[in-house]
């Protein structure tokens, strides 16, 4: 038993999967648009007992661009979470069976068809159940580059890990979807919570205080590392944070120009399609921290010379990105 | 980004949102930049740590919980939390001895987090010839796992040899999932 579903890589797993679900079910809507509907651009610096190193967070809570996008745009959303795996596991069989492509939350560790060397423990990955064949669920992984499967255990343990953000067996799939959604309201408070978290949430390691705190942050890992390894190990994970870890490159900054290219057509409004354009630059010269990194880390040129520069260039990107964020504010006030 | 700036050749592909050349901006595929340049140093890095960790379990400093722990780079809290126990009890099973009083159901669960069959939190495995290759399969018995072991045809072999043991990729691949 199998969905009908045209499987298509995205930067992201959380967007990616959205966008085709509506994609699937009738709904004209790119990966950028969903993105920035939701609000999703975020900048954080976390360092919890969760994480074994600091780290930095480039898109807001796990699960609000699931949330968000269908509320903003009207669509009637079926969510259901599961106590019972063998509940949570006949839900999506029956699912599939009536021919329903469903998203479904699960650990990313247990993705095997992955590269190995990405896989890591991470329980808000989101993927599409598309059906079912000899015991294995045929499945679309936007990190992809085609369709793929896993068996039924691995599915089940996916779907039911433990630990932050369990996914506690979560499915969804949309029930309805508007002839015509006011996608003008949307964009609008997807521009609003963005500049929101941005400029204005009161936490010192979030938004563009973030980045401040990141660029002076960096500079003291040296004192949190076992060895120059670690070290550069650490380093070089700026880099495949911000470019590759489901980001579209340029730590979401190039996803969300584009989105703002979008809105600029829709609000009909070109001094919006201007800030798209200073996003993309912003995005490149993100990029640019990341190739830095990388290289600092790869020749383990990691003195306190080195790590003050690319603490400065990460502080040019906060002062770059509280300019265009207000400026994004002022423009659908 | 301009388009032509985002192609890189590699296996492992991603999407990034570029400018095209009509001044529009949207997604195109490519192979990644990072893997390309810097996957190297990667697995360099990490075999290095990954054998420094191995020498601190063989030597009976640590136990298999704290080589899982730090080769997979996990947090004590978030492990805690994956196993359902508290993160003293953790604490207490990174070493030989708190290893030594955890029952097999924890030791389970234990080995359903870190990817691997339940007798790798007990033994390490290492072939003494490179051209030796080691599967580990699943069986219908949870606490039982089959161990195949094979000749390589030259030149094909993926480095099961001397000095790989618990944590082995080839060794833990096939029970990723349990």
């Amino acid at each position: 038993m199998s969905a009908p579903f045209t499987h298509k890589m995205a930067a992201h797993c959380e967007s990616g999967a959205v966008t085709a679900l509506l994609k699937n079910a009738g709904m004209d809507v790119t990966e950028s648009l969903v993105f920035g509907v939701s609000g999703a651009i975020f900048f954080g610096y976390l360092s919890v007992p969760m994480l074994p190193f600091p780290t930095i967070a480039l898109r807001n809570k796990p699960g609000r661009i699931r949330l968000k996008t269908p509320t903003r745009l009207g669509v009637k959303m079926h969510t259901q979470n599961f106590r019972d795996p063998a509940a949570g596991m006949r839900a999506l069989d029956e699912l599939i069976g009536r021919g329903i492509p469903v998203g479904v939350q699960v650990d990313y560790f247990y993705m095997d068809y992955l590269p190995e060397y990405t896989r890591a423990h991470f329980n808000a990955h989101y993927i599409i159940v598309t059906g079912k064949k000899d015991g294995r669920y045929q499945l679309s992984d936007t990190y992809f580059p085609m369709l793929s499967s896993i068996d039924e255990a691995t599915m089940r343990t996916a779907r039911f890990a433990r630990g932050q953000f369990a996914p506690k067996g979560l499915l969804f799939y949309p029930e309805t979807i508007p002839e015509r959604p006011d996608l003008k309201a949307a964009v609008r408070k997807g521009i609003k919570d963005a500049v929101f978290y941005m400029t204005k949430v009161p936490i010192p390691f979030f938004g563009v205080r973030g980045i401040r705190f990141f660029a002076r942050k960096v500079q003291e890992w040296p004192k949190l590392t076992r060895d120059i390894e670690h070290l550069s190990h650490e380093v070089m994970m700026i880099a495949v944070i911000l470019e590759e870890r489901g980001t579209g490159g340029g730590g979401f900054r190039y996803l969300y120009a584009t989105f703002l290219q979008e809105a600029a057509k829709i609000l009909g409004d070109a001094a919006v399609a201007e800030v798209a354009k200073e996003m993309m630059v912003n995005g490149d010269r993100w990029r640019d921290v990341s190739i830095a990194a990388a290289r600092m880390g790869k020749r383990r040129d990691l003195g306190p010379q080195k790590l003050h520069e690319l603490g400065e260039m990460i502080l040019e990107r906060a002062e770059a990105e509280q300019q265009i964020f207000r400026r994004l504010g002022a423009l659908v006030k | 980004m301009k388009e032509q700036d985002a192609k890189a050749v590699n296996a492992h592909q991603v999407v990034l949102y570029v400018e095209r050349a009509d001044d529009s901006y949207g997604p195109v595929q490519t192979g990644s930049y990072l893997a390309q340049e810097f996957i190297d140093d990667f697995f360099l890095k990490r075999e290095h740590y990954r054998l420094e960790c191995l020498r601190k379990l063989e030597a009976g400093e640590v136990s298999a919980v704290w080589f899982y722990l730090q080769t997979l780079g996990l947090a004590e809290a978030d492990l805690a939390a994956r196993v359902g126990a508290s993160r003293r009890a953790v604490r207490r099973h990174l070493t030989p001895k708190g290893f030594g009083e955890i029952d097999l159901r924890l030791a389970a669960r234990y080995a359903e987090v870190f990817g691997v069959p339940v007798a790798n939190l007990f033994q390490t495995i290492a072939a003494r010839d490179e051209l030796v290759e080691l599967m580990q399969e699943r069986t219908a018995n949870p606490l039982l796992t089959k161990t195949r072991v094979g000749v390589a045809a030259p030149g094909t072999s993926v480095g099961a040899g001397a000095g790989a043991g618990a944590g082995d990729a080839e060794a833990g691949k096939p029970e990723a999932g349990r």
